[in-house]
């Protein structure tokens, strides 16, 4: 029998996604830990989060710093000493700053948990923030932020949610490295003190969690520390009118980077899910709209993509590549371009129905191993969502018309109200 | 242990298939033993423009990206100077899509003029992007060319110059591909929720009627033995001083290897190691430092790098950086930091064997390699390595005529 090559073989449709919710155990402090088992690998991962983001920094830099340095040392450890532990066990530990959350997470063989889960317990309790590890990592974040100043792209995606949130906002980056030689040590300790209490933080446990590790979990985490009486910061400042056209000039520059976008409605938001795949078909995957009009057929740009970013408090829609300088209007005009047929003309269902199964494959990865189904249960769980709302997802994306999808693109992608930042050279 | 069946076609094509329930999906990887060092020096960055061209639809495939898409998977490939690997994830019940679109690419991909033109453009953009409008972006064109005179590893993956990828004709192209591209030259490595029996009849159905090719290397001359240290200075616009100090060692599967990685994980693996320690930490000498293996298939490259905080001198900072590389060669490393590095490297071997595309790519780059089961025989070696061994291996290494040196310094000073 000869093989017919040009006939493509049968194609499955992914008919469900089986969700698996996590167990939900409380300790004796309040604290909610969530334990997702499975695996044959005894590798456990460990992720503590707390409500500590910038969001809740009296200064803009004061929650990643207080993340940096909880690796510094404690009321009875060196920095050294905590260093050794963790490469010893060769365990991952890494401690990191969101806009809403801070994060700490140990990826751990189970047999080394025993030495491990005190020591993470130490330094969440009692960091001791040394003044000259303090002015290390400060350097070496501003070292880092010196070079970073010096790349388009990341000074455009600065210079876009700075226009849409104004300077100051906990959103908004801040704009030079000598920012850095502002933060205060007693600041970032303050932070630490108010927002790495029991009472702010949620563990999540994945991988082979069995009894056992449950019980080192519970025995290390379960009594109250911090002052719960810290009032939770509401932060309230207005956002500015943004600027519809931003040009920040870069000497030099052998390609313009280019950012487009609005504010825009968050996760909760009930349009999300259909926002979510009128995204995908402009720029969300390999053969959107942007990708075979801008890089495929005219060649402009390596990558383009456009993408709902959402936060707990806003969300954004920001469309970015970087590009050949002499393209640069070439390619804002091709991106407004295609918004507008977005608004006017209606999808094919020969274009819909791949995106439709491409979105259904990427909610499977989300729910694929140990690991990626309890990321996808903390983010849903951080903007208070739960598994419900893949259901609302996968309703969204099977159901969506080509007329509703144009609706919604007339009411949340309107050229008009678009910002467009250029980072580059004129 | 990854558990793994073997089994050769008719026309040359490896097939390589290992089983994980843990997930719904099954990975199909195919790896050419193809990379930039089977380039012509002046046609450098080919291999890679070559992984691009391929995306634009094969002989029976329009395109690649809606079929894949179409059942719910994805797709992507890299070029490094050894190999070219392209892989799909789909849905198990969705294989045969993945192996109908991987097998088409073999048989032969639809060479356009208009492809070719806008791919060249693509490219030459990555190039911009990645290399000539980054800070730092030509670091790596400039070590490899001062470390390496022979042998190609002498240029990076996107090749010497954007003009070798602007002159490229579709005459070459179809050259390149006829001498590279064939099913002797290529292993199929298909991992996930699938049993091996069912992997290994569709991998006969897809891949059977493709005919073995004969292939044209050109001739890899190794790298003769450095008999002088080298150094070249270079002035960017760039905000920071850092250098490279980059020393010739053995090839990957040699038994040298091992020692060589174990001693830059005690160098520069993590917060307690010497580097980071003694002279990021202790003197504050360095915002950032590391001491890392280029790790490629044929004879590679010790590095040690660093980036200097403000106010340091440049020479002194980089002469402590030296000076501790060079102890190794001296003094044995203490029993303590020798548990240390190899409980890491147990601790990451399984971590790695938990994402089922990771596998796939290892089991496909060992093959290459050679044989797939040394991915089984990895650990043992790193667990038999002495603090002797160590020593030996460094002072083979870190001689001074053995040595390259790269100044890379701040326009600004």
């Amino acid at each position: 029998m000869t093989l017919k090559r040009n006939n493509p073989p049968p194609v499955f449709g992914v008919d469900g996604v089986e969700y698996i919710e996590p167990n939900r155990f409380i300790l004796d402090n309040g604290v909610e830990l969530f334990t997702m088992k499975s695996g044959d690998q005894e590798v456990v991962k460990i992720d503590f989060s707390f409500r500590a983001g910038s969001w809740y920094a009296q200064s803009r830099l004061d929650s990643i710093m207080a993340a940096l340095m909880l690796q510094e040392g404690t009321k009875t450890l060196k920095a050294s000493e905590i260093a050794n532990t963790f490469d010893f066990y060769g365990a991952q530990f890494s401690s990191s700053s969101s806009y809403d959350y801070n994060y700490i997470t140990l990826l751990s063989l189970k047999k080394y948990l025993h030495h491990l889960l005190p020591l993470v317990s130490e330094i969440i309790r009692n960091s001791s923030f040394p003044e000259e590890e303090f002015e290390i990592v400060r350097q070496k974040r501003k070292q880092r932020a010196i070079v970073d100043s010096g790349r388009v792209g990341l000074i455009a995606q600065k210079g876009f949610l700075r226009n849409l949130f104004g300077e100051g906002h906990p959103y908004s980056p801040v704009g030079s490295p000598e920012f850095f030689d502002t933060i205060s040590l007693s600041d970032v300790k303050s932070h630490y003190d108010n927002f790495y209490r029991s009472d702010n933080m949620t563990i999540t446990a994945s991988g082979f969690v069995d009894s056992e590790v449950i019980q080192l979990i519970t025995g290390n985490f379960s009594s109250t520390w911090g002052n719960s009486d810290t009032a939770e910061r509401e932060n309230i400042q207005q956002l500015p009118i943004a600027d519809k056209l931003v040009f920040i000039e870069k000497e030099g520059a052998n390609q313009n980077a280019v950012a487009i976008g609005k504010l825009f409605p968050t996760q909760n938001h009930p349009d999300f899910p259909g926002i979510k795949l009128l995204c995908t078909i402009l720029g969300g995957y390999f053969g959107s709209r942007l990708m075979s009009n801008i890089r495929e057929d005219k060649g402009y740009t390596y990558s383009i993509q456009a993408s709902p970013i959402s936060f707990l408090h806003h969300g954004v829609f920001l469309i970015f590549a970087e590009v050949k300088t002499d393209k640069t209007e070439a390619t804002v005009k091709e991106i407004f371009h295609e918004m507008e047929k977005l608004n006017s003309e209606l999808i094919t269902e020969k274009e819909l129905i791949p995106i439709q199964n491409y979105l259904l494959g990427r909610i499977l990865e989300d729910f694929d191993g140990p690991f990626a189904r309890a990321q996808t249960f903390s983010s849903l769980r951080e903007v208070n969502l739960d598994f419900e709302f893949y259901d609302r997802l996968i309703h969204a994306i099977k159901t969506t018309t080509p007329q509703e999808i144009r609706e919604l693109s007339q009411k949340y992608l309107a050229p008009e109200t678009m910002s467009t930042i250029i980072a580059g050279i004129r | 242990m990854i558990q793994f069946e073997k089994t050769i076609l008719a026309n040359g094509l490896r097939v390589i298939v290992h089983t994980d329930r843990s997930t719904p999906f099954v990975a199909v990887n195919v790896c050419y033993n193809v990379g930039a060092k089977h380039e012509d020096s002046s046609r450098t960055g080919f291999a890679h423009l070559f992984e691009h061209l391929t995306f634009g639809g094969s002989k029976h495939v329009p395109d690649f990206d809606t079929p894949i898409q179409n059942v719910g998977g994805t797709n992507n490939a890299f070029t490094t100077n050894d190999i070219t690997n392209y892989y799909i994830t789909v849905p198990a019940n969705n294989i045969e899509t993945a192996l109908w679109l991987e097998s088409d690419r073999m048989v032969g991909p639809k060479f356009t003029k208009k492809g070719l033109e806008v791919q060249r453009k693509v490219v030459i953009e990555e190039f911009r992007q990645r290399n000539l409008n980054k800070p730092y972006g030509d670091t790596w064109h400039l070590l490899r060319d001062l470390s390496y005179k022979v042998h190609p590893y002498r240029w990076p993956t996107i090749g010497l110059t954007p003009e070798h990828i602007e002159q490229a004709t579709l005459e070459e192209v179809k050259d390149f591909f006829f001498h590279h591209y064939a099913p002797n030259n290529a292993v199929l490595v298909i991992t996930g929720n699938i049993t091996p029996d069912h992997a290994f009849r569709m991998a006969e159905k897809w891949f059977s009627d493709i005919p073995e090719r004969e292939i044209k290397n050109l001739a890899i001359f190794p790298e003769p033995v450095q008999t002088q240290g080298r150094e070249l200075t270079v002035h960017r616009d760039v905000p920071i001083d850092t250098f490279y100090v980059a020393w010739h060692m053995s090839s990957r599967l040699d038994k040298d290897f091992y020692a060589a990685d174990l001693l830059s994980d005690i160098l520069s693996g993590g917060n307690s190691s010497r580097v980071e320690e003694r002279l990021v930490k202790g003197q504050k000498l360095f915002a950032e430092a590391d001491v890392f293996l280029s790790g490629e298939n044929d004879p590679g490259l010790f590095i040690a790098t660093g980036k200097l905080n403000d106010g340091v001198n440049f020479e002194s900072g980089r002469q402590a950086l030296i000076e501790e590389v060079l102890k190794s060669a001296e003094t044995e490393v203490t029993p303590h930091e020798l548990e240390k590095v190899k409980n890491k490297v147990e601790a990451e071997q399984v971590f790695n064997e938990i994402g089922y595309l990771e596998k796939a790519m290892q089991l496909a780059a060992y093959e290459i390699l050679g044989d797939a089961g040394q991915i089984n025989r990895q650990a043992d070696h790193y667990r038999n390595v002495s603090a002797d061994d160590i020593r030996k291996v460094a002072s083979g290494i870190l001689r001074p005529e053995n040595c390259n040196l790269l100044n890379y310094l701040s326009l600004k000073k």
